[in-house]
């Protein structure tokens, strides 16, 4: 065993070949975008999303959040993908859905029919600071109460973040 | 269900393999051994020596089904021809049949539910993983290969060379079947050490104790190999035993064999073959009876040293890489990784045993509330049984420390659970202690005392075991492993290395996944891959050394501060400049550095991605040296880092003409570095270059979230996504 230890040690190498700078490269878009199918998206969320296994869709309560963490603030953008579901449209007739971030409101829009939505808006840089936790909004003025143990339903979420 | 079938019958082949082999050994050396002690004896042996023609089989590169089965075939028709396939010997006194209604009733209970969890789709981490992740491997290349990309190639595997036959004809679960067989022979041999000390009780309550333990139940019914390395140790005990009555210098054959196999079977189980050493000198105070145990242990340890010479440079791989200096591991990943094994994320030692009794989630498992009461075992030094039990016990518990998993606790729990049974010597109580363990180790029984993610059996896989829910289906939809797995063979070429952060279920994908922390090439593999993303990693810091012109041929950067634990020496690039002016690098210039001299070139390479690295704990005398092969004039050095070291202090220094080292410049200037806006790129390129073209990336792996929301400024191309992970191919390298 000690024998073994005896190893030819290299004795010297030359320089390898070099590396060269690309000449048609773009820097990386930031995009803090929580698609509830991924596996760690339970991870950032704050409130109102079903908890449990990553799923294509999930149901949200009133005020639905999220928490990201971008590396800038510029150029950010607010982007969100949800489903007005016809169940609980029937019942709860149009909705208003403000969109915000870190508590400042980015939009309010109504919806006057159900189906799929995707929203999406600049967020000025202010609100938002590099590297610091931050948590992206949707709050539904309506919601759908169950009559048999009163649990609400908002609206069905795929995705909502910041991206470039 | 002819899954089910060639899975029963590959470990039915095995097993009847290795008891006949050792039938042959035993008759050989006219062994008088008990009936019911026979069986256990000669599958264990037999295991042992088959071990060692399966290794020579691969060593050969002769690994076909045919060779492996005509291996079988012959033992096991020897046996027969000879009459050494027949129990013989002296039945022990018949048992009272309270005690065969009661211990057959647990007994019966608990193989239900291990034996349909062994019979059933393979689903284990380590056991999908490199376990049976390298016996797949080497099956497709009908033997050994160099592998430098896992460390764990290099750990002994005396316990998975059974598994070639077994799986060579009924795939992964015949191998967690052969694995259970060693469990069952275990308790078997347990049962007949207490009838031979005539408290048949005390032998039926330490092998229930062992058998219903909820580890012992879950590892001995996967691919693992912790419950034959009990069996092995038990075995060199029990062969000691033997020898001691008889004191036949043939048995000290089978002591040796045995205690060298646990080497084979597991490094940490080598302290038996010390104790059979011990024992046998303690016994004759004679030389030549412990010469002769020594070199049959040498018969099954010699392989492995060799082989891990011949293919990892170093015969202790992966252990012990400072002092066996190789390119294939690095010093601070073992470190680290001893480390982690050493407490498992458990920082108070004092929690271990509620951790490893009750709870069981962070050590992996749990061996049973009941165990809280092992301190009862010493009672037992009252007896000179219990004396003969607890050495051994301690003896194999010594090297728990180097790694706490509870799992690792098995190897001495049979000498623990005999005391403890020995050590209460009234049947009735032991019957109560069994029946509580017993119901408290049942699975439906466990999640109301033990921490909600402990490592545990779930139920009887019956459907499971006999096909009925097919195996792709069953491992599709409860091991995300297997997913991934084939996810890869769907999606990334045939031959294609796939990188990735963590480990994958091996035995399920004929491609070599490269994880991180496995080997050294990994480590770089992965550490190109982080600067990608990671500023921490990117060369955000240049130290520059100035000092008056002077002509030199060769020059060094020399560490000469202690870092703090796991600070290591870190240079992305190191240039030389002379009145503002890089020197080009020329061909002639020899690169050399210590430690980690095989990876100088990264610091040479002009790529902000790639770097050398001590890869250990900075200590002075570290360095890089450039010999130009000529004089040259410089009057600057620049050495391009990352931040993330603070302690350590450099120094140039040339080489003068009488050959010393002379400082030339210390205490450099720092200047703060902005990496490539297109770094990512930087790293997808250097990856291509090294021939890696597949990431594979689980969601919640550190940097996952930076390569999902922009592939494209990596290069890369998402191709796959599913079971919480996702497939990148570099296309734009």
């Amino acid at each position: 065993m000690l024998a073994s230890s005896c190893q030819n040690m290299p004795e010297s190498y030359a320089p390898p070949v070099q590396r060269q700078p690309f000449e048609d490269s773009r820097p990386h878009r930031m995009s803090r975008i929580v698609n509830v199918a991924d596996a760690d998206a339970a991870s950032h969320f704050v409130r109102d999303i079903a908890p449990g296994e990553p799923a294509p869709w999930k149901w949200t309560n009133q005020n639905p959040a999220v928490k990201v963490t971008p590396r800038t603030n510029q150029g950010l953008r607010y982007i969100i993908d949800f489903t007005l579901p016809e169940v609980t449209f029937k019942t709860t007739g149009p909705v208003t859905v403000t969109f915000s971030v870190n508590g400042h409101d980015l939009d309010r829009v109504k919806y006057t029919a159900f189906g799929e939505y995707h929203f999406e808006k600049a967020v000025p840089p202010e609100w938002v600071e590099p590297l610091k936790e931050t948590t992206v909004e949707a709050s539904i003025d309506k919601v759908w109460v169950a009559p048999t143990d009163g649990a609400k339903l908002g609206f069905i979420l795929t995705r909502m973040g910041l991206t470039q | 269900m002819w899954q089910a079938f060639w899975a029963l019958l590959g470990a039915a082949v095995t097993v009847a393999g290795c008891y006949a082999t050792g039938a042959l050994a035993i008759d050989y050396l006219d062994a008088r051994l008990r009936r019911e002690e026979r069986l256990p004896l000669a599958f264990v042996l037999g295991a042992s020596l088959l071990h060692l023609a399966i290794f020579a089989v691969l060593a050969l590169k002769i690994a076909y089904r045919p060779v492996l089965i005509a291996m079988m075939a012959a033992v096991i028709g020897a046996a027969v021809w000879r009459g050494s396939w027949k129990l013989k010997g002296e039945s022990f006194a018949p048992l009272d049949n309270r005690l065969k209604v009661f211990g057959g009733a647990i007994f019966a209970l608990f193989t239900v539910l291990y034996f349909f969890h062994a019979w059933a789709p393979e689903s284990s981490p380590d056991g999908s993983g490199y376990h049976l992740g390298l016996v797949t491997r080497y099956l497709r290349v009908h033997g050994f290969e160099q592998v430098v990309t896992s460390m764990y190639a290099n750990l002994s595997a005396g316990i998975e060379m059974l598994y070639f036959p077994a799986f060579a004809i009924g795939k992964h679960s015949s191998a967690a079947l052969v694995h259970y067989a060693f469990l069952i022979a275990l308790v078997m041999l347990m049962f007949a050490y207490g009838r031979r000390i005539g408290r048949p009780w005390v032998g039926a309550a330490g092998a229930l104790l062992m058998y219903a333990s909820p580890v012992v139940g879950l590892d001995g019914s996967i691919a693992y190999n912790d419950c034959g390395v009990a069996a092995i140790a038990f075995s060199v005990f029990y062969w000691l035993e033997l020898w001691d009555e008889a004191r036949a210098a043939k048995l000290l054959i089978p002591i040796g064999l045995l205690a060298g196999y646990c080497y084979a079977a597991k490094y940490t189980a080598f302290v038996m073959a010390i104790y059979a050493l011990g024992f046998v000198v303690w016994k004759t105070r004679r030389v030549r009876p412990a010469l002769i145990v020594a070199v049959c242990a040498s018969a099954m340890v010699v392989p492995w040293v060799a082989k891990n010479w011949i293919y990892a440079a170093n015969p202790v791989a992966p252990f012990f890489n400072k002092v066996f200096r190789n390119p294939y591991r690095h010093v601070v990943t073992d470190q680290e990784y001893t480390e982690y094994l050493s407490n498992y994320g458990v920082e108070n030692k004092w929690t271990l045993p509620l951790e490893v009794t009750v709870r069981g989630q962070n050590t992996g498992g749990l061996i049973g509330p009941v165990f809280l009461l092992a301190p009862v075992a010493f009672l037992a030094l009252r007896f000179r049984e219990g004396r003969r039990l607890l050495l051994p016990g301690l003896v194999m518990l010594a090297p728990y420390m180097t790694n706490v998993g509870t799992r690792f606790l098995i190897p001495c729990l049979p000498f623990f659970s005999l005391a403890m049974a020995l050590a209460v010597p009234w049947a009735p109580v032991l019957a109560a202690i069994l029946v509580a363990h017993a119901w408290l180790s049942w699975p439906s029984h466990i999640p109301s005392y033990s921490a909600k993610y402990a490592w545990r059996l779930d139920r009887i896989l019956w459907k499971q075991a006999i096909r009925k829910i097919p195996q792709d289906r069953y491992l599709s939809e409860n091991f995300a492993g297997y997913g991934v797995a084939r996810m890869i063979d769907d999606n990334a070429p045939k031959g294609a290395r796939v990188l990735a952060v963590n480990g994958v279920a091996d035995a399920y994908t004929s491609h070599e996944v490269l994880v991180g922390f496995q080997a050294a090439l990994n480590d770089d593999l992965a550490d190109v891959l982080n600067a990608g993303w990671d500023e921490i990693r990117q060369p955000e810091r240049r130290r520059i050394f100035k000092f008056p012109a002077r002509t030199v041929r060769r020059l060094r950067v020399l560490e000469t501060a202690k870092g703090a634990p796991l600070e290591e020496f870190k240079v992305t690039e190191l240039r030389f400049f002379f009145q503002g002016k890089e020197l080009p690098r020329e061909p002639e210039w020899k690169l050399r550095a210590w430690p980690n001299p095989w990876d100088v070139q990264m610091a040479f390479d002009n790529s902000p991605v790639t770097r050398w690295r001590s890869w250990e704990t900075a200590w002075p005398g570290m360095y890089i040296d450039t010999d130009f092969g000529k004089y040259q004039m410089v009057d600057e050095v620049d050495l391009d880092t990352s931040p993330d070291y603070a302690n350590l202090r450099l120094q140039v220094e040339s080489m003068d003409a009488s050959g010393q080292w002379v400082k030339i410049a210390d205490d450099p200037r720092d200047e703060v570095l902005r990496p490539p806006p297109d770094i990512r790129r930087w790293a997808s390129r250097e990856l291509h270059e090294r021939g890696i073209d597949y990431i594979l990336m689980q969601d919640t792996d550190w940097g996952a979230d930076d390569m999902r929301e922009d592939p494209g400024s990596w290069g890369f191309k998402e191709i796959a996504k599913g079971h919480g992970a996702r497939i990148y191919q570099v296309v734009t390298p």
